[in-house]
């Protein structure tokens, strides 16, 4: 009799559960989604965000508005996009006048980039490999993550819709100094490996770029912002070097005379 | 699922009183503790407590009050815990959060219609049962001898 009377309660509690879960994977096959148009308000939310953004850096910068210099990276920026299938209209490049070593992204597509890194590069291929970095972090939506990691969600669509003029001042300093978590850089690292082989494009030169920052790294150069926001650079060179296949034939994304007349140009700026 | 069943007495005008009072605690305390779920089974719990040594009627249907809110602290607990990771980490809002949330909320809505039923027929005195937690309560809660 006992046993009976727990059996039963026993019974009732094990249908109740299912039917919790039938109903929600009843629920489930219908696409909320596309019904509710999340991702399009998402994109909407992180193009506002990306505007704002991009704003208050431009407060504080200058612009280069030389045409040489901004056909010459957009060059760059159409071969990779070309070879990988990436839509080109999806990014917005913006070069800054500054002589610090940093390139960073912005939420909706937006890339920033310092002249110094290009001046501070010999080879193009190393400036390359660096765009094709953080394209891949764009691709990857590594971009949000991190803003709704350091700032939540909540803070993000306050600033979005007009209220949250601290959240945007703070978000501009992570994206342009803080750092991605080390799973989301190995991921863009070996994105733009991809990006780079694709294009026919050497990735040795990205990988020696990022050992020359961890040598400078221990020497505390100021300039080198791109160590900030992208850490442990002699592990992330010797994991490039493992993906280089030495047979493959390399090219470069612009001609060498387009090459030289940018870093002239940004030269001429100085 | 709900049934209105003979008890072993007639309740008088004041436990019918208490007892509907316990199925109304548990539903300020839903609209009080909606941002936090423990809160209403906290509510309802220390009504419980109150009156543990209460008359039977009163003591039964405090415990049938209480037990209906335990099942759905989970279910809300672990929607709650869900969303909090979407709006403060890199956790993205899915289809299957969406599921979530929306049978969470259909539990919750027929809950929520029950125990409003339930209050209004035990303040007339009627002894309703529901199904699965009537007979845990009958477990838990025995008559005075």
């Amino acid at each position: 009799m006992q046993s009976q009377q727990i059996k039963k309660p026993f019974l009732q509690s094990v249908l109740i559960v299912i039917s919790f879960f039938l109903v929600w994977f009843l629920l489930n096959q219908i696409s909320w989604m596309k019904l509710f148009e999340i991702k399009k308000n998402e994109i909407r939310t992180e193009d506002k965000l990306g505007k704002l953004y991009w704003k208050s850096i431009k407060s504080s910068e200058i612009e280069v508005s030389n045409k040489i210099i901004l056909n010459s990276v957009d060059s760059i920026i159409e071969k990779i996009c070309e070879t990988n299938g990436l839509n080109k209209d999806k990014f917005k490049v913006h070069i800054l006048h500054n002589s610090q070593i940093n390139a960073f992204a912005l939420p909706g597509g937006h890339i920033i980039i310092y002249t110094g890194l290009i001046t501070h590069n010999d080879n193009q291929d190393a400036v390359t490999g660096v765009i094709c970095h953080e394209l891949a972090h764009i691709e990857l939506n590594h971009v949000m993550k991190k803003l709704v990691k350091e700032i939540g969600l909540s803070a993000l669509l306050s600033a979005a819709s007009g209220s949250g003029g601290e959240v945007i001042k703070k978000g501009s300093k992570i994206l342009s100094s803080l750092a991605f978590d080390r799973s989301l850089e190995k991921e863009a690292d070996l994105k733009a490996i991809e990006y780079l082989r694709n294009a026919s494009i050497n990735p040795e030169p990205l990988a020696n770029f990022l050992y020359l920052l961890a040598g400078e790294e221990r020497g505390l150069l100021e300039s080198l912002s791109w160590i900030s926001t992208h850490p442990v650079s002699k592990e992330r060179a010797e994991y490039i070097i493992a993906e280089i296949n030495n047979a493959e034939e390399y090219t470069s994304a612009i001609s060498n005379s387009t090459w030289q007349a940018l870093k002239m140009e940004i030269q001429e700026l100085d | 699922m709900i049934a209105t069943k003979e008890f072993d007495y007639e309740p008088g005008e004041h436990e019918s009183e208490k007892a509907s009072n316990s199925y109304l605690m548990s539903l300020v305390a839903i609209i009080a503790g909606l941002p936090l779920p423990i809160i209403n089974l906290i509510a309802t719990f220390a009504f419980y407590m109150g009156n543990k040594n209460g008359t039977y009627f009163v003591r039964w249907h405090c415990t049938q009050a209480l037990l209906s809110q335990i099942s759905m602290l989970f279910v809300n607990s672990y929607g709650f815990w869900w969303s909090v990771s979407i709006a403060f980490t890199a956790e993205e809002i899915t289809n299957k959060y969406i599921a979530f949330i929306l049978a969470a909320i259909i539990f919750n809505l027929s809950e929520f219609i029950a125990t409003v039923y339930t209050a209004i027929q035990t303040r007339k005195g009627k002894h309703v049962t529901w199904w699965f937690y009537s007979e845990i309560t009958n477990l838990i809660c025995k008559a005075n001898k």
